[in-house]
Formats: structure tokens, sequence, C-alpha cells
């Protein structure tokens, strides 16, 4: 038996110790970044002051000079807020048909859904280059991102929407349709406050899904339309001389982000997983 | 109006939406993968401009066959993706068995966890090459210096210092160059990673039947047995589900190789359709159908598991 509570107690706190030791370890790359971000531009690559200096807050208060950080920022608060707008509004009602009314195709359809997510952006870059530069001459335009970010975003937004919506107990809406509510009152009226959560949850993570789109942003962007994905990109620093800078403006670039990824971190699983993990 | 037709209506804009979306630009890609096409020619200009008088049929996809970038393309996307997938399940297992009990603190560990999953790959690809990798100005490089440092202090210590005269001098690596740059990739995009599969393992390990490890115990199952007989046979269906959406991202990873080396010594599919996309849109065009057909080959075994949860 000494052995048994030996090991126990050892283990009580090697285990809490090693999660919290390599929770660390992948939190750290984060840590430094925003650890540079309060470095001047000097600073941050000397040895001399690696953990010891005079913290700045220039980095930030330049980042409108040195990076029009604001406009990128703007560009994707909007492209991102449109996008899952639009998705919400174009899947809720979708969803809705298939999680109360599924006919034989639904499976089909959701699956087939999905199945765009899954073809390779890159195979269709010149076509998508040529349709809106060529000739719809929506190439840079915000409505463009919006779409594109929309289009992308769509079979994981109606397949998240559509398991939150098949726990809601059909009776409900039956009861409803029973009382002669239209279909609209059913959406507005009882699915939507029922799926509140759900909802919540699903533009939430489409948000950031949008937000940190690094393929269509880029390429189908120059200036007017271009979001920070594309701000950072062109500022990979390759030698290295502005760290400071280029911390800070990361930093602002991801927080928010982050931030709101805490918030939904058990909808990720289902989101991703197209709710396959449960 | 009949009972079925309004779930019909509601339907429809998504599906037109996707349908629309889906066959459009990828007709197109099949179209100009038939022709030839470039951008720029001096000396045949008929051929800057799509037309079906152009039809070259297969010798696109012979063209590319024959180039050696593709094969390279194709080679450094399997040990990208598969050294990727590697890294994260065991990583993710590890991590997700370690923080799959009760101890204080539990609930930052699992935010400090999770939180580089949420950082756009252009950031997680600028911090890494630049803060961390680079040989000179990065944690990299100041670490070797460093150790050099006091490797050089020990050298004249007495007794001992013969040993430490045998170390060589390390030279930090650079990440930008040839191979390497795939390296950097893979170690970044595996950072990013790992807290999904932590997650998703997570997710499942709650899930799992206590009173059958509760009688394994008392049988005198060892938790190693334990861990091999019943939790990895409870996680395999999480594990290929990790397996495979990993690999429909992670084939078309673009913003990393780019900003590492601009492809330099380190391509994938989509890099390279990038490259052609420059002037020989009909050989883009042939790759782009290559990377279709790769990508399905997952999304088949992806969606089978998918679908079989569906419906109940």
């Amino acid at each position: 038996m000494a052995t048994v509570s030996q090991t126990s107690k050892f283990s009580k706190i090697a285990w809490p110790v090693a999660a919290w030791v390599v929770a660390l370890i992948f939190f750290f790359p984060i840590f430094w970044l925003v650890f540079t971000s309060f470095k001047t531009d000097a600073d941050a690559v000397k040895p001399e002051f690696l953990f010891k200096f005079t913290p700045t807050l220039e980095n930030y208060t330049n980042m409108t000079q040195n990076y029009d950080y604001w406009k990128f920022a703007t560009n994707s608060v909007i492209t991102s807020t449109f996008a899952t707008l639009f998705a919400l509004i174009v899947g809720v009602p979708a969803a809705y048909a298939m999680a109360f009314d599924p006919s034989r195709h639904t499976k089909d359809i959701l699956m087939w859904m999905l199945s765009t997510k899954m073809l390779p952006a890159a195979a269709v870059l010149y076509p998508m280059t040529f349709l809106t530069k060529n000739m719809l001459g929506i190439f840079d335009t915000h409505f463009l991102v919006i779409l594109v970010l929309c289009l992308i975003n769509l079979p994981i937004v109606i397949w998240m929407l559509f398991t939150y919506f098949k726990e809601i107990p059909k009776e409900i809406i039956e009861a409803g349709k029973m009382d002669g509510v239209s279909t609209w009152g059913e959406i507005k009226d009882i699915l939507i406050p029922l799926a509140w959560g759900g909802i919540a949850s699903t533009a939430l993570l489409t948000f950031i899904f949008c937000w940190n789109e690094a393929y269509w942003t880029v390429r189908l962007t120059t200036i007017d339309a271009a979001t920070l994905s594309k701000l950072i990109e062109g500022n990979r620093a390759p030698e290295g001389l502005f760290f400071g800078r280029l911390s800070a403006v990361s930093t602002a670039a991801v927080a928010p982000i982050i931030i709101l990824g805490w918030f939904c971190q058990k909808q990720l699983v289902q989101g991703l997983t197209f709710g396959a993990v449960k | 109006m009949s009972k079925r037709t309004l779930p019909r209506i509601l339907q429809t804009p998504s599906v037109l939406l996707l349908l629309v979306w889906m066959l459009v630009p990828l007709s197109m890609t099949l179209y100009f993968s038939f022709i030839r096409y470039v951008l720029n020619s001096s000396i045949r200009p008929e051929w800057t401009t799509p037309a079906l008088s152009n039809w070259r049929g297969l010798g696109n996809y012979k063209y590319v066959l024959d180039a050696k970038d593709f094969w390279f393309a194709i080679q450094n996307s399997v040990l990208i993706v598969s050294s990727i997938l590697v890294i994260t399940v065991v990583l993710g297992l590890g991590i997700a068995v370690l923080i799959n009990r009760n101890f204080p603190g539990r609930g930052i560990v699992r935010v400090l966890l999770i939180s580089p999953f949420f950082v756009m790959p252009a950031v997680n690809a600028v911090l890494w090459i630049n803060m961390i990798l680079d040989p000179v100005l990065g944690l990299q490089g100041l670490a070797v210096g460093g150790i050099n440092n006091i490797i050089d202090g020990l050298r004249d210590f007495p007794v001992l210092g013969w040993f430490f005269n045998l170390w060589p001098v390390l030279e930090p690596i650079s990440f930008r160059a040839t191979q390497t740059s795939a390296y950097a990739v893979i170690m970044m995009v595996a950072w990013q990673w790992t807290p999904f599969a932590v997650l998703i393992f997570m997710t499942s390990l709650q899930s799992e039947d206590e009173s059958q490890k509760e009688a394994a115990t008392l049988d005198g199952a060892s938790p190693w047995s334990q861990f091999i007989n019943l939790t990895v046979p409870h996680l395999a269906r999480p594990i290929a589900i990790v397996v495979m959406i990993q690999s429909i991202f992670h084939l078309s990873l673009y913003a990393e190789i780019e900003i590492v080396s601009r492809g330099n010594g380190n391509k994938n599919l989509p890099y390279l359709i990038g490259e052609f996309t420059s002037n020989n849109i009909g050989a883009a065009s042939a790759t782009g159908i290559f990377a279709v057909i790769l990508a399905n080959i997952i999304a088949i075994f992806l969606l089978r598991m998918v679908g079989k949860t569906l419906m109940d």
C-alpha cells in the first residue's frame, strides 16, 4: 500500500506540473510575439536586451504610420462581419428546412455541400482572377471578399446550425405549425430564441475563420479590400530589421481573434469535425 | 403549395450559391487544362486568349507530369503533410491524456494550449521564421550563440578543458534555405494544429467509458495496457478524422510557404499552381485538376466517416 500512496502522491504533483509546462511551451511563441512588440526595433535584436529592456508603446502608436494598420483592420472587420452575417441569413433557413423537414435527399445535399469545402482553392486560382478581374470587374472590392468568405464558410455554417437545430424537439416546431404560425414566424419566434446559443457560436467561429483566411483574401485583393492577412504577408521583414514593429502589428492582428477563440473552444470541435466527434 | 415546396425554397439559395461557386470556376479550370493558354507570348499571340482552336488535348497534363517541379511538389507535399500528421497526432494524444484529469488551473492550461490554433497563418509564419528561427537575430541564433559562448569559456577549464575542446562550434540552421524551409513549415504548422488534435481527442476522451477502465484496473491491467487496449481503440475514429481534416487543410498550405522561402526549395501543389499562373495557365489548370483529384481521394474517406453519424 505504501508504494501506491507514494506513486499517487508523486503523480498528484507530476501530472499537473507536466501539463503546465506543456501549456507554457505551446503558449510561449505567442507570449514572445507580444513581449517583442514592446521593444524598440533596435532593442529587439540585441541579446543583452533579451529579457531586460525598457518597454515602449511606440510600436503601437506608430502602427498607423508604419503599416496603415487601421485601414487593413477595418477591411478585416467589414468583410468578416458581413460574410458571417450573409452566411447566417442564407444558412439559417436552409438548416431549418433540413433539420425539421428532411427529405430523402437531405443527407446527400449536406454531404455535397461539405465536399465543396474540400476543393483545393488553388485549383481555381486563375479562373477566379479571370472572372473577377476581366469579366465582372469586382476584383479587389469588399463585395468580392465578402462573397468569397461567405461561400467558403457556408457549408460549415449550415452543418453547425443543422447539428444544433436537430437537438431541438420537433414537437415544439410542430406545435407552432398547429397554431397557424407562418414559417417566418416559426424561425423568428420559436427557432431563433431556442437555438440562440448555437447560432451565436456558429457566428463566432465563422467570424474567426473569415478573419484568418489567407488564400483568397490575399490573391483577390491588391489595396482597396486587402485584409490583415495581406498586410502581414506583405511585410514579412526578411532580414529581421523591424522585429519590434512587426510584432506589434502582428499582435494587433491576432489578439482579438485569440480572445474570441477562447470563448468558443467547445464549438470548434463541432464546427471542424462536422459533428462527427462528440 | 405542396408540403415539400417550402423546405425546397428555403434551401434553394444555399444550394444555388454553392453550385455556382463550385461549378463555374472548376469547369473553367477543366477547359483551360485542355487548351494552350499563356498570358504573354510574342511568338504565338493567338495563345494568349482562351479559345477552342488552341486545343491541346492532354498535352498540358503530359507537360506537367514531365516537369521536375511537379514531382518535387508532390514529394514535398507528402513530406510536409505526413510529418505534420505524425507530430500532431502523437503530441495531441499525449497532451490530451495529460490534461484529461482534474488539477489546479486546468481551465487556464486549456486556454493557453488552444491559443496557437487561432493565430492567423501569416502571423504564424512571420513569427516563427523571424523572431524564433532566424539564424542570427531570432531566438535560435541567440541560443546557439549563447551555447557557443559558454563552451568557449569552458575550454580553458583545467582537467575538463580537453573534453570541451572536442565540442564543435555550433552553427545555427538557416530555415530559409532549400530543404530546411520545409522543416520550418512543418514546425510552425504542427505548433498551430497540435492544439486542434488535443481538443478533439479530449472531447472524445470525456465520452470514454469509465466503468470499463475501472474494471480493467481491478483486473490488474497496467495504465499503459489500458491506454493501448481501451483508450486508443476508443480514439480510432477521432484520430482518423483528425488525420483527414488536417490532410485537406495542409495539402493547400500556401501562406506559410510563401512567407518562409517564397517557394525556394519548398513547393507544394498550390504553390506550383501559383507559379504556373504567372504565365502558363494551361499547365496551372492541369496541375489544379491533379490537386482536385488528390484532395478528392481523401475527401471520399472523410465524407464516409462523417456521413455515418449524420442521421442518427
